[in-house]
């Protein structure tokens, strides 16, 4: 697990990486909660985004470790590509589900209007992981972290856009209503929009199950092993 | 190009189709999870080669949600596609027919099955016509490597042997020397010493036609010697200068300079060969009149330079010959070039071994 | 006048940086057609589109990170890869900077106005006062590339400063409330007003269509303002860092 302790701490060490790790979620707890839309208090309606952005940037240590070469030396390693990635995802997943976690329980603790808050971290992790499989999947793509990261962002405003968190999905026109049901986002609001209002719980966990889907989907893209 | 895009971007394609299919139907959020399980059959058939028996995993996935959507019917473009790929398309026949059947509306779906499968088929042979070809081009790409490993032993076994021959030729001339020559002056010394202390006139004389006598035979001998070392065939410089001499209608002036020693004889075999390449191609090919050949041997290289005056215009690659003899001269180091600026320059440099290589002073002892 | 000469180049290189033109110029084409296609025709209680003062805004908003290309130029030529290349040129450092400065902002102007002319030919928004939008746009790019430099000319290394002037223009849009309605204090009304430069540049647009041209200007002086103050300081920062 050598990997993972590392990872863990290059994770933590920028100084970018540290507020966007901790000082971010933290201001998430205290923001306010709107009077008509969206149903969640913002800091938690735009949370989804938040992870977005952290995700790039965890994963951005890969392609560091791409352009700096450490992948072509762990190639000769005694270890194997999987290990590689599986150790650096678990970190970036315990540092994910660990935001999630405070995030809803400082909710909870400082007495935001949550609906049902269980749920809500059921479906923030479920995000969590899609949002890390979807990074790992771009970042394979890069070869400069800048760029990917640059590229990326217009990608999470696109995204957030269409998905429902910018936006109520209500007033996006039929025949778009329709396409945006393809992104991952629309499935975080729409479990958001379960966890405030209530519903059928199939409509929940199938919230859940098609991001846990796009979870494998993105995984199994971003795990090839690009050796430049 | 490989058709290995072509064969990916077709499944990733068909899903594209199923979803689009699923937003102009009812786009119910459930049916959403069919597609997404096909994607993650198809991102992983990206990843890694699965076998054919995984297109039951796709039948499967189909057949879940085939009570509740025709658009599981049309999900079967997929596993028929991989079946028709896998060489299995009359497996893929009846699963269509039957669940057509089974459908109701056959019309669009029969077709896009049908495309499916042809493109599946036409993939499978793609793909193996591709491999086919490689395995050709691997093969021929060992036998060239063969051949040039070849051609290079060849060459290091031709100067190995012509260092021998050397080497039994000097060591037959030295034992020659040896047992003829030397025992004759060695006798005739020792006679002409003994001369010195005889005192009898009639003893004298004798020793002293002995002595002529082992003179003159070691004289023959040496004659002799000289005559079986020198060779009948003409070697080295004169070679070239014979090659010149018998292209005597075009007007040729020959210039050389430098210790013509030097040069090996697998050396001038490849001079040679220029020489008679360029010159059988001025005369051939070319309109040139004067043709001016200098032979230049320095402390490091020989160049050999072929300049006329032609002033035909270039006809594009270089003939075999040429190519051959690059080739020759690329495998001892050396390099021929030809330019075009005023009539057809060929210039052939070969590196020259150094002066008393250590291999060779041990020959002498 | 050597440094003139400069100029074309730099323009060039400006116009050929294909990830700038990306972010600055085709990802808000496509959120301007995005939410032109959502508001569609709906009206606000001005009587104007309501996708009009959305379009505004955005517009504006992207002059914030005019810095950003002025920023890594400057550090290319002045501080790192082609330092040594220029302080052995016979032309003033500090005036080819500047002029960077100008080429940037003016490059900076120009997508802004394209923005303005996709908006109004294919979108449909009509802009009140071409000369008046285009002045703010200028005057809010001069700002934002003052401010910019003057992060990157007062921290040490450059990744913080381009994380300072992401969150300089991140920061201003959520505080004029883009995102949500910022809390009612004093400090946060100022930051939402006559504290933050976009609403400025926004507020004066806006208070020109109405009419009211003595607060529109009252408006673009402030930021006019703004920039004469910061200018010097600019200065006096970029000639110590450039020593």
């Amino acid at each position: 697990m050598t990997i993972f302790e590392f990872a863990l701490k290059r994770s933590f060490g920028n100084p970018t990486n540290l507020i966007f790790l901790s000082l971010f979620p933290l201001a998430a707890i205290f923001l306010p909660q709107s009077e008509l839309w969206p149903a969640l208090p913002y800091g938690y309606h735009y949370f989804g985004i938040l992870l977005l952005f952290v995700a790039i940037r965890l994963t951005a240590i890969l392609i560091e470790d791409r352009t700096s070469g450490i992948v072509k030396r762990l190639a000769v390693a005694p270890i194997t590509h999987f290990s590689y990635l599986s150790q650096n995802l678990l970190a970036f997943a315990c540092i994910l589900v660990l935001q999630c976690t405070v995030v809803v329980a400082g909710g909870v603790l400082y007495g935001q209007e949550l609906g049902q808050p269980l749920m809500l971290l059921v479906l923030y992790v479920s995000f969590a992981f899609t949002a890390l499989a979807m990074a790992v999947a771009w970042v394979a793509l890069y070869r400069s972290k800048e760029i990917a990261f640059l590229v990326y962002m217009t990608i999470i405003v696109l995204l957030s856009l269409l998905g429902g968190m910018l936006f109520p999905v209500e007033m996006i026109p039929e025949p778009l209503s329709r396409v945006i049901m393809v992104l991952p986002t629309y499935w975080l609001t729409d479990g958001m929009a379960w966890v405030t209002s209530g519903g059928d719980l199939l409509d929940f966990w199938l919230a859940n199950g098609v991001l846990w889907l796009y979870t494998i989907i993105f995984l199994t893209l971003g795990s090839v092993r690009k050796i430049h | 190009m490989s058709p290995v895009p072509y064969v990916q971007g077709w499944r990733f394609l068909q899903i594209v189709a199923l979803i689009h299919l699923w937003i102009a139907g009812d786009a119910r959020p459930s049916l959403f999870l069919l597609i997404l399980l096909l994607l993650i059959l198809v991102c992983l058939r990206w990843r890694f080669p699965l076998p054919p028996w995984t297109a039951a995993l796709d039948i499967g996935a189909a057949a879940l949600f085939m009570p509740f959507t025709p658009l599981a019917g049309y999900a079967l473009a997929l596993p028929i596609f991989e079946l028709a790929l896998a060489g299995r398309w009359l497996l893929a026949l009846p699963l269509a027919a039957g669940l057509l059947l089974a459908q109701g509306d056959p019309a669009v779906g029969l077709w896009f099955f049908a495309a499916s499968l042809f493109f599946g088929g036409f993939a499978r042979v793609s793909l193996r016509n591709e491999r086919l070809y490689q395995q050709e081009v691997d093969e021929q790409r060992k036998a060239r490597q063969e051949l040039e490993r070849f051609r290079t032993e060849l060459l290091a076994a031709g100067r190995a042997s012509a260092h021998q021959a050397e080497l039994m030729e000097r060591y037959r001339i030295a034992r020659q020397l040896h047992d003829h020559l030397g025992h004759d002056l060695t006798g005739a010394s020792l006679a002409l010493q003994a001369y010195d202390y005889v005192k009898e006139p009639e003893e004298a004389a004798k020793l002293l036609a002995e002595v002529r006598r082992r003179i003159e035979r070691s004289t023959d001998s040496l004659r002799e010697t000289v005559h079986n070392a020198t060779p009948v065939a003409r070697i080295g410089i004169e070679r070239l200068e014979q090659v010149v001499q018998g292209y005597g209608e075009l007007g040729l002036h020959f210039v050389k300079t430098g210790d013509m020693q030097r040069i090996q004889a697998y050396q001038w075999d490849l001079l040679e060969s220029c020489l008679k390449e360029a010159l059988t191609n001025v005369a051939r090919h070319s309109n040139a009149t004067e043709v001016r050949i200098e032979l230049q041997t320095g402390e490091a290289i020989v160049r050999l330079l072929v300049q006329d005056n032609g002033t035909l215009p270039d006809t594009g690659q270089p003939g075999t010959g040429l190519k051959n003899l690059q080739l020759r001269a690329r495998a001892l180091g050396g390099s021929l070039s030809i330019s075009r600026g005023q009539g057809v320059l060929l210039v052939c440099v070969i590196p020259l071994e150094e002066r008393g290589e250590p291999d060779e002073a041990a020959d002498r002892g | 006048m050597r440094v003139l000469s400069t100029v074309p180049w730099t323009l060039r290189r400006m116009s050929r940086d294909y990830l700038v033109l990306l972010l600055l110029l085709g990802v808000p084409i496509v959120l301007l057609s995005l939410f032109s296609y959502l508001m569609g025709n709906a009206m606000a209680e001005s009587g104007r589109l309501l996708f009009h003062d959305t379009a505004q805004q955005m517009i504006m908003s992207f002059q914030l990170f005019s810095g950003s290309v002025v920023m890594s130029y400057l550090y290319y030529d002045l501080f790192t890869e082609k330092r040594m290349r220029i302080f052995t040129l016979p032309f003033n450092k500090s005036l080819y900077a500047f002029s960077i400065m100008l080429c940037g902002t003016v490059y900076s102007l120009v997508l802004g106005v394209l923005l303005m002319t996709y908006a109004q030919l294919v979108l449909g928004v009509v802009w009140e006062h071409w000369v008046w939008m285009s002045y703010n746009l200028l005057l809010l790019s001069v700002v934002s590339s003052i401010v910019s430099l003057i992060l990157m000319f007062s921290v040490r290394s450059f990744k913080t400063a381009e994380r300072l002037t992401e969150i300089y223009g991140v920061g201003f849009i959520v505080l004029a409330g883009l995102f949500f309605p910022m809390p009612d204090n004093a400090v946060m009304n100022f930051l939402g007003s006559y504290g933050n430069p976009l609403t400025l540049s926004d507020g004066a647009v806006t208070a020109m269509a109405n009419g009211e041209a003595g607060e529109a200007w009252l408006q673009a002086n402030v930021l006019a303002a703004a920039s004469l103050v910061l200018f010097p300081l600019m200065l006096l920062l970029g000639r110590r860092k450039m020593r």
